[in-house]
């Protein structure tokens, strides 16, 4: 497929499962609150520092910041601008994606923009952060069911994944930025609750808790180990990962004994990172070193990405002279 | 232009009013007193009251609709273009405002027989074109011979140099043609100009078609209208005839636009997801030893036609503008070395010029020894002295046109103007005559449309689209586009026009 259109539904995969992913943290988090009295500095600052924004110039109460995770059209994480980028790259490649994902994707813009989004969010905020929870999950279904399983496909599943993957990692390095009042609350209902909130963010309470433990081990550690590694809960960063590499392989050209292109070459180097350690080594070399070694990873993954898939050399190799049409790049 | 002024005394709506039955109120109807034009031809009701014959059918059936149930009508079609996304947009800032094209739900008509001598007007008008075109890049027959003077096509701003000696593949130099037809006082329609260039509007014939369909099913079932829907695959037919041989088998066509940020893109795409083949932009094209290839994820693929959406002027930084980013370099080249097929071919423009135009006529009894089927709109060519001195004398009374723009822009409409307007114009014409050319005005057909004020008539035109690969075929109809506001003979969308379905009866 044209290298510009698959950039265009990876992308378009990506801002969805973005928009979907702060939605989920900004409702658990308003959840979360009102069972706890927590310093403001630690209720919502957080979650800015996850998204990467470092210079928010205001106070960072309750309403700011979720005006500025939500609307705001200058902060590119936010959810207006995400599904803003996720509908413009939908109408670029229009002639791609089936009809009626787009006249969803078309709906859900409309809604965002002619004010009805707007009174849901002032009425009833839970409302509307599972309403937008709702847009990827419904276009994804429509996706399915209605478009070629092609490599079109294949990209839009490489984006959801990609993006996935990194959004569960900045979900639990908000832990680390929530420092606890004193050094006794580990432990203590409060840390309990945060984790709690964590699983919940990424629709884990209830896969978490069916899973068999054999050894008993402190609920940080579990509820970690389980976003990491668990290998079959479909937001679990090892499982994203998994689903990657998949993706990737699908969409490079699946055939036997090819040499693997570069993303799928870092893909498996993450995933060996992970598969080489227990959650007691994260935890001993530091679970924050460890997500920022995955969000980084991700971020290498989806240049390289781009640079293979997305701008190849606008010149015949030798090989394409000769009637070969299989990957040639990087 | 004179014409069969129809004055229409003491008109009634043809539909009184039914008597309310068993004492409930009576709404009231579509066309309850709607009162035509004064002169202008009505496209639905005949001079002397009452529907033209072919139109019965169609208002005996929308006549009866209440006004509510037209606007409730309107509501679900207008909703249907914004779920959609079936806009043009306006891009004044990076997050745009996108508009849809208003959309008018009462049809226009055109029976079935004047509809024939129509589509045989337009394919013999096409086929001189054609053969003008490459006259005018190979011998120069026509300017030898001294009908068209040499100096008015070879000094068009249309006429491109590089072409001359070349051969399209097939021959064919316009593949895609919108005629604009008018209407006027007499009934007669005749051709106001040829778009031989990117002409657009198309999908709009074909969302409008489908969107009546689904807000008026039983119209359809009971009135014989012909299909619209074989546009994309006919193009599609059409462009593959005319691959360069030694290309790939099937041939791959693509759809080149400039880009998400123009206005006409959602047409761009439309095409392409209906003629089932790729929409690329000039960045996913580029040239290798005079062969266009498509930058894929798994390399490249040779490209055999491209059914661009962009000027010549933007195809390719190394042959034309310089700075253009939207084209491919060595685009022209691959062409020149006939490995690629253009549609429609570079060097068209020269047909679009506003002075080549008044000469269509005599290019068709030059070329084919045949009347044309099709008569132009008088025009005064100013680059000719006593046209010049005509025009100058008479511009209140004129439409002044610049030879080559386009979408209703560069214009004088002379009876509306003020005196201001027509200095600063007769100044622009005397600096430079040969960009201009006179037109008498002539009062557009109507159609009754919804407005404001209920339904009224509003001017239109009708813009059919004729595709030449192999052969000729014209699709049925076309689109009609309105001026919505009340008086206005200018019906381009970028002047606030609308469109309306236009139906080819059986």
């Amino acid at each position: 497929m044209i290298s510009r259109v698959a950039e265009h539904c990876f992308w378009l995969a990506r801002y969805l499962e973005r928009a979907e992913n702060t939605a989920r943290v900004l409702e658990v988090n308003h959840t979360l609150l009102l069972d706890f009295q927590v310093p403001i500095e630690q209720q919502w600052k957080p979650l800015l520092i996850i998204s990467g924004v470092h210079d928010y110039p205001h106070e960072p109460t309750s309403e700011n910041v979720q005006q500025h995770m939500t609307w705001s059209a200058d902060n590119p994480c936010s959810i207006a601008s995400s599904l803003w980028w996720a509908r413009e790259n939908a109408r670029i490649i229009r002639e791609v994606i089936s009809g009626e994902m787009w006249e969803r994707m078309n709906y859900y813009h409309l809604w965002m923009q002619n004010g009805a989004a707007r009174l849901a969010y002032d009425t009833n905020r839970n409302d509307f952060y599972a309403q937008v929870r709702r847009i990827n999950q419904l276009l994804h279904g429509i996706a399915d069911a209605t478009m070629s399983h092609d490599e079109a496909w294949e990209f839009f599943k490489l984006g959801t994944y990609l993006e996935r993957a990194s959004q569960t990692a900045r979900i639990m390095d908000v832990k680390y930025h929530t420092l606890l009042p004193k050094l006794e609350d580990v432990g203590s209902p409060i840390d309990h609750a945060h984790w709690v909130a964590i699983l919940m963010s990424c629709s884990g309470y209830e896969p978490f808790h069916k899973r068999p433990r054999a050894v008993p081990i402190d609920p940080g550690t579990a509820v970690a180990e389980f976003l990491i590694f668990d290998d079959q809960f479909p937001r679990s960063i090892r499982r994203c990962l998994w689903e990657c590499e998949w993706a990737a392989t699908s969409a490079a050209g699946n055939a036997v004994g090819r040499i693997p292109s570069e993303p799928e070459r870092k893909i498996a180097a993450l995933i060996a990172h992970l598969d080489a350690r227990t959650i007691a080594d994260v935890i001993r070399e530091g679970l924050h070193e460890t997500l920022t070694h995955v969000v980084d990873s991700v971020h290498d993954i989806g240049q390289s990405v781009h640079t293979t898939f997305f701008s190849p050399p606008a010149r015949m190799t030798q090989a394409q002279s000769l009637g070969g049409m299989t990957q040639h790049q990087g | 232009m004179a014409g069969l002024v129809t004055t229409l005394p003491g008109f009634r709506s043809p539909f009184p009013t039914e008597p309310a039955g068993n004492g409930t109120r009576t709404a009231p109807k579509l066309f309850d007193g709607y009162t035509p034009h004064p002169t202008a031809w009505d496209e639905l009701f005949a001079p002397l009251g009452g529907p033209h014959p072919h139109c019965q059918p169609l208002v005996d059936r929308l006549g009866q609709l209440r006004l509510g149930e037209f606007q409730s009508k309107r509501a679900s079609a207008d909703l249907a273009f914004v779920n959609q996304g079936i806009t043009f947009s306006v891009y004044s800032d990076q997050r745009g405002v996108e508009k849809i094209f208003p959309f008018d739900l009462i049809p226009r008509p055109i029976p079935a027989h004047e509809w024939a001598t129509l589509e045989a007007g337009l394919v013999q008008r096409v086929k001189a074109l054609n053969l003008f075109l490459h006259d005018v890049y190979h011998g120069q027959r026509i300017l030898k011979e001294g009908v068209i003077p040499a100096e008015l096509v070879l000094g068009s701003k249309g006429f491109r140099p590089e072409m001359v000696g070349f051969t399209p593949p097939g021959g064919v130099y316009v593949h895609i043609c919108g005629t604009d037809l008018i209407r006027g006082t007499d009934g007669q329609f005749v051709v106001l100009e040829d778009n031989g260039r990117t002409p657009s509007g198309v999908s709009y014939v074909l969302e409008n078609r489908a969107v009546m369909k689904k807000v008026f099913p039983q119209l359809f079932q009971d009135i014989r209208v012909k299909r619209v829907e074989d546009y994309p695959r006919r193009l599609r037919e059409a462009l593959s005839t005319v691959a360069p041989a030694g290309g790939s088998a099937p041939p791959q066509v693509v759809v080149l636009s400039p880009g998400q940020y123009n206005s006409a893109y959602f047409e761009h795409s439309f095409l392409a997801r209906h003629m089932g083949v790729e929409l690329v932009f000039g960045q996913d094209l580029f040239v290798d030893a005079d062969v266009v290839y498509l930058k894929t994820t798994r390399g490249p693929q040779r490209v055999d036609v491209i059914y661009r959406r962009l000027d010549d002027d933007f195809l390719d930084p190394e042959a034309f503008r310089p700075d253009s980013l939207l084209g491919v370099p060595g685009l022209f080249q691959a062409y020149r070395a006939g490995n690629v097929t253009l549609a429609n071919a570079v060097g068209t423009g020269v047909c679009d010029d506003k002075a080549v135009y008044p000469y269509t006529e005599d290019m068709v009894r030059f070329y084919l020894g045949e009347e044309p089927i099709l008569r132009n709109v008088p025009t005064y060519i100013c680059a000719r002295p006593d046209d010049l001195k005509y025009t100058l004398d008479h511009l209140s009374e004129l439409v002044v046109k610049a030879v080559n723009e386009s979408g209703g822009y560069g214009m004088l409409m002379g009876p509306f103007s003020t005196a201001a307007q027509r200095a600063e114009f007769a100044e622009k014409v005397r600096t430079n005559p040969r960009n201009y050319v006179a037109q008498p005005v002539v009062t557009l057909s109507t159609v009754p449309t919804w407005t404001d004020e209920g339904v009224a008539p509003r001017h239109v035109d009708l813009r059919p689209y004729i595709i030449t690969g192999s052969g000729t075929w014209v699709l049925p109809g076309g689109l009609t586009r309105t001026a919505l506001v009340k008086g206005s003979l200018v019906v381009n969308s970028s002047q606030g026009g609308g469109s309306k379905d236009t139906w080819v009866l059986e």
